[in-house]
């Protein structure tokens, strides 16, 4: 048996933790149900520093993949317990343990099955950590149903609006999606002959032809694009974003829509270079369609949810933009996007939780006026909403510009279809934050109170994590950059 | 000593035997027949563990004994017992037939158990008639119930017609090859497979194992034979019986020698049809076993997919999926049968509030169930993801890309098992369910190897790898 550690192993630590979290809180009686939230906080806390202990260990000059742990599991089918993370992982594991973390502050003041909630959720986030840490093909696929089906009890038990229909449609969705990227995982193991899933050795030039590789490349964009809200297939994910409770969309939104991008990139375009060049422009077009049709849906909406919904979907289109760029640029400003958008809708859907669990309603002609009822609460939705637009100085920005810079590039008229979209999506956010937070004061809600520090505090982190990266991209970038500039280089000419 | 080979088949005589005595007893006590067969049950789980290494023939080589053939005993053996498990409270039963109920169930283990070594036609023949007479008994011994008789008839009707059409493909394959021995059939029908007598005879033997998995178009017996058996018979039908199936179907599918386009292009066919059709029959079904049975439909067609791979992996692969789909629809019925303590059909509906009556049961029922429909980390992902990985290496995507659709269908309704298990809120409050500990246990057994199998499945793929290649020997 092969085995390779390098020191502590954090990655196996992280998983450990989640999944530790869980089996404790199953054995908690369901009564005790602040001690649930105490255990779930330790533990999301614990998992969080792991991810920032990562974060910060993570060796920038060296690059490549770091924190290796490789054990062979099932010797017969060459599959390896195989964590590891690079330029590209990194972000999105600090991403997650911040949702994480946030998330189960934001869900403080929950009731119902208490128990139940905190267990799906650490189940579902095991998942997503495992699939941002797996290079090896059989484990990340594992990983990737494990975050899905934890979904459908999180909202159709804890959800609103339409919530049963919600949860169905994005369960079937999304697991269809799998139904595409087992047989492309299995055919890229058959075809390669190599009798491993390990992503290192399937990822060398010439494993395999260009055309097993465009085949491939379009069962995973596919496949992993629908959890990624590519349009045409986004469907599921604003009606999944507005059933679902608010810590779940802060997740799901926040980290498992990247979960999809992530797919793409690290099956698709590390093992599949030449399909992934090959289907570049039709991944332009679909993005940019996205950005578009996002922006315009979002700006007919009356629904909260459904706004920050539609942005998501206008939002992720610019991540797809990034990826189909080919570019270095395009890539860090994709995955920075991914991180930023993680962060920023999760302050979204936190605030508009928040105001939901007070006032009852989410349909902004209703609301109005807020400002002047809960000043600090409306703050946090319009600081979120300006990173959505993209405002200087806020975490977004960056990861837009670069975009945009990589894909006027390379597809002007695309870019400037996308470009006119984000003046659009900066409409209708200003339009939402005037109508929500300002104009007449609605006296129904004028005894509520205002978000508390203690409640407050989740969205205190996601406000300075989008201010800090918005000051010092670099920390970011640099990352990313160790992990993108070996990608494109490595790139057949 | 070549009796020491035949130690578990003795074993299951003697079992039989002993509950014949039981049943002459003057007096009905459930309670003491469960206890002995509790018992005598788990002694023939250890002796056909302790049976696994042999290897040999008997009976003027009609009958071998090998690595494929002892993993399967110790399945059916582990099977029986699991069953005898589920039987505490045996209330779809007349407590005057109790002792009968445990001697056809090992009956009908003997029977499968002779199956899964017999190489010699006739002595085929003979053991699957016995598995099936005994089941045939045991269907319509339902207390109370008018549905149990019209299930038990229609069973025997189909059965009978199987077995018409196997013998009749059986005398086609002798007339093909002049002889009735596995061993020599293997040496010469690939010379004359692509003859039509040939192709007929192997597909028409196939025909009596089709029954008996319940593969399209011999089906129709599943769904009210699932409903209108009592619970735990049906748990044996749906697991044990089905583990045989496959396993004698692999020999037969192996007798081809894998050279046959036209058999292969035939079973992909039932296999697409018995996915399709029984995913989509299972959406509407609103009774708990009826839902079952259709998914067992779907789930033939799956396994299929793997035998007709006619590959050492394809073979293994399938060896895998058997013990998965027996461990998950254990499960399945564990809970149907202490949902239904009254021991009457289980609707869907009342599993509403499980979650609350019994977490423990819920637990088990979201797991077994979201097996089913293959996703991990259980068990029953692996086996789906190893059968899968067998025919994309023989170049059948296509096939397995219909699969995987098929699988996110049957999510729909695996799903809305799960909607009621842990939604759905009852009328009026039921009861708590008084769970016992050894069913606690069980259920905890269970859950571990659902998991653990599903995660780290190396050993066991080993042992079906292993089972497989003397399989092809």
């Amino acid at each position: 048996m092969s085995v390779e550690f390098a020191g502590f192993p954090f990655l196996t630590a992280i998983l450990f933790s989640c999944l530790a979290a869980l089996l404790v809180i199953l054995f908690i009686p369901d009564e005790r149900k602040m001690l649930v939230k105490w255990v779930s906080l330790v533990f999301s806390g614990i998992t969080l520093l792991l991810c920032l202990c990562v974060y910060a260990a993570y060796d920038r000059n060296l690059g490549g993949l770091q924190f290796v742990e490789k054990i062979l599991w099932v010797e017969s089918m060459g599959i390896y317990y195989f964590n590891a993370v690079d330029g590209f992982s990194l972000p999105m594991l600090l991403l997650t343990g911040i949702v994480l973390f946030t998330g189960v502050l934001t869900m403080w003041e929950l009731e119902t099955r208490v128990k139940e909630f905190f267990a799906l959720t650490f189940l579902l986030v095991a998942g997503v950590f495992g699939v941002f840490m797996a290079m090896d093909l059989f484990f990340l696929f594992v990983w990737y149903d494990v975050s899905l089906f934890p979904m459908y009890p999180l909202i159709a038990i804890w959800g609103s609006t339409r919530k049963e229909y919600g949860a169905m449609k994005l369960t079937l969705y999304l697991l269809a999606g799998s139904a595409l990227i087992l047989p492309g995982i299995l055919y890229l193991y058959v075809k390669a002959g190599l009798n491993t899933f390990d992503i290192t050795a399937l990822m060398r030039p010439g494993v395999f032809t260009p055309f097993q590789q465009k085949f491939a490349f379009l069962l995973f964009y596919l496949g992993f694009g629908i959890l990624a809200g590519v349009w045409p297939f986004h469907t599921w994910s604003p009606v999944g974003h507005v059933a679902a409770p608010t810590a779940v969309s802060m997740i799901h939104a926040g980290v498992l829509m990247k979960l999809g991008a992530f797919g793409v990139l690290r099956v698709g375009i590390f093992l599949c270079p030449e399909g992934w060049r090959y289907w570049a422009e039709l991944m332009a077009l679909l993005a940019t369609c996205g950005i578009v049709y996002g922006a315009f849906v979002g700006l007919a909406q009356t629904d909260l949810k459904y706004v920050i919904g539609y942005s998501s979907v206008s939002h992720m289109g610019i991540v797809g933009l990034g990826l189909a760029t080919v570019t270095v640029d395009g890539m860090n400003g994709a995955v920075f996007q991914m991180f930023a958008h993680g962060v920023m809708t999760a302050l979204l859907f936190s605030s508009v939780g928040y105001i939901y669990d007070r006032t009852h309603t989410k349909m902004i002609p209703e609301l109005g006026g807020l400002s002047k009822i809960m000043p600090v609460a409306s703050g946090y939705f319009i600081v979120a909403a300006l990173a959505g637009i993209g405002v200087p100085c806020l975490a977004s920005f960056w990861a837009e510009l670069l975009v945009f810079i990589a894909s006027f590039k390379v597809y002007p008229v695309r870019g400037a279809f996308a470009i006119c979209a984000l003046v659009v999506s900066a409409l209708f956010m200003l339009r939402v934050v005037q109508r929500t937070f300002y104009g007449e004061k609605n006296e129904r809600f004028a005894h509520l109170q205002d978000v508390s520090f203690r409640l407050g505090l989740p969205r205190m982190i996601l406000v300075s994590v989008i201010v800090l990266f918005g000051l010092y991209p670099s920390l970011m970038l640099d990352v990313v950059q160790t992990a993108a500039v070996p990608l494109i280089n490595g790139l057949p000419r | 000593m070549t009796w020491v080979l035949f130690i578990p088949e003795l074993y299951c005589l003697l079992m039989a035997i002993a509950f014949f005595g039981l049943s002459m007893a003057a007096r009905p006590n459930p309670r003491r027949d469960y206890l002995v067969a509790l018992f005598l049950t788990l002694v023939g789980v250890v002796v056909a563990l302790a049976s696994v290494r042999l290897e040999g023939t008997l009976f003027f080589e009609a009958y071998r004994v090998d690595l494929f053939s002892q993993v399967f005993k110790f399945l059916l053996a582990a099977g029986l017992f699991l069953v005898v498990c589920l039987c505490t409270e045996l209330s779809g039963i007349e407590e005057r037939h109790h002792p009968e109920f445990y001697l056809f169930l090992t009956t009908c283990t003997l029977g499968m158990m002779l199956l899964v070594s017999s190489v010699e036609l006739l002595t085929i023949y003979i053991a699957l008639e016995l598995s099936s007479y005994s089941l045939y008994i045991l269907v319509p011994l339902r207390r109370g119930h008018g549905s149990d008789v019209e299930a038990g008839i229609k069973y025997l009707m189909v059965g009978a017609a199987a077995s018409a059409l196997m013998l009749f493909g059986l005398s086609y394959l002798f007339g093909v090859t002049h002889t009735t021995y596995v061993a020599e059939i293997i040496r010469l029908l690939p010379g004359v497979i692509h003859t039509p007598a040939a192709i007929l005879g192997l597909l028409l033997t196939l025909c009596g194992f089709f029954f008996k998995l319940a593969v399209f178009p011999f089906h129709f017996w599943a769904p009210d034979v699932y409903q209108g058996a009592a619970n735990q018979v049906t748990a044996y039908i749906a697991t044990a019986s089905k583990v045989a199936a496959v396993a004698i179907l692999m020999r037969m599918v192996a007798l081809s020698g894998g050279t046959s386009v036209y058999l292969v292009n035939v079973l992909v066919t039932l296999s697409i049809c018995s996915m399709t059709l029984g995913n989509l029959v299972a959406i509407v079904q609103k009774d708990m076993k009826r839902l079952l049975a259709y998914s067992s439909i779907s789930h033939a067609g799956y396994v299929l997919i793997g035998i007709l791979s006619m590959t050492q992996t394809g073979y293994a692969s399938a060896i895998f999926y058997a013990l998965a789909y027996l461990i998950m629809n254990l499960s399945c019925f564990l809970v149907v049968v202490k949902v239904a303590e009254d021991g009457g059909d289980l609707k869907i509906a009342q599993l509403a509030g499980l979650h609350r009556r019994s977490p423990l049961l819920a637990m088990v029922l979201m797991l077994a169930v979201f097996g089913l429909a293959g996703i991990p980390p259980t068990i029953g992902f692996t086996g789906k993801f190893l059968v899968f990985a067998a025919a994309v290496e023989k170049g059948y995507l296509g096939l397995v890309i219909l699969a995987m659709v098929n699988a996110t269908i049957s999510l729909y309704y695996y799903i809305l098992v799960v909607k009621a298990a842990y939604l759905l809120e009852p009328d009026e409050e039921p009861a708590r369910l008084v769970v016992t500990t050894p069913t606690k246990v069980l259920t905890v057994v269970l859950v571990t190897v659902m998991v653990v199998m599903g995660v780290y499945p190396h050993h066991l793929l080993e042992v079906a790898r292993a089972a497989a290649r003397a399989l092809l020997l």
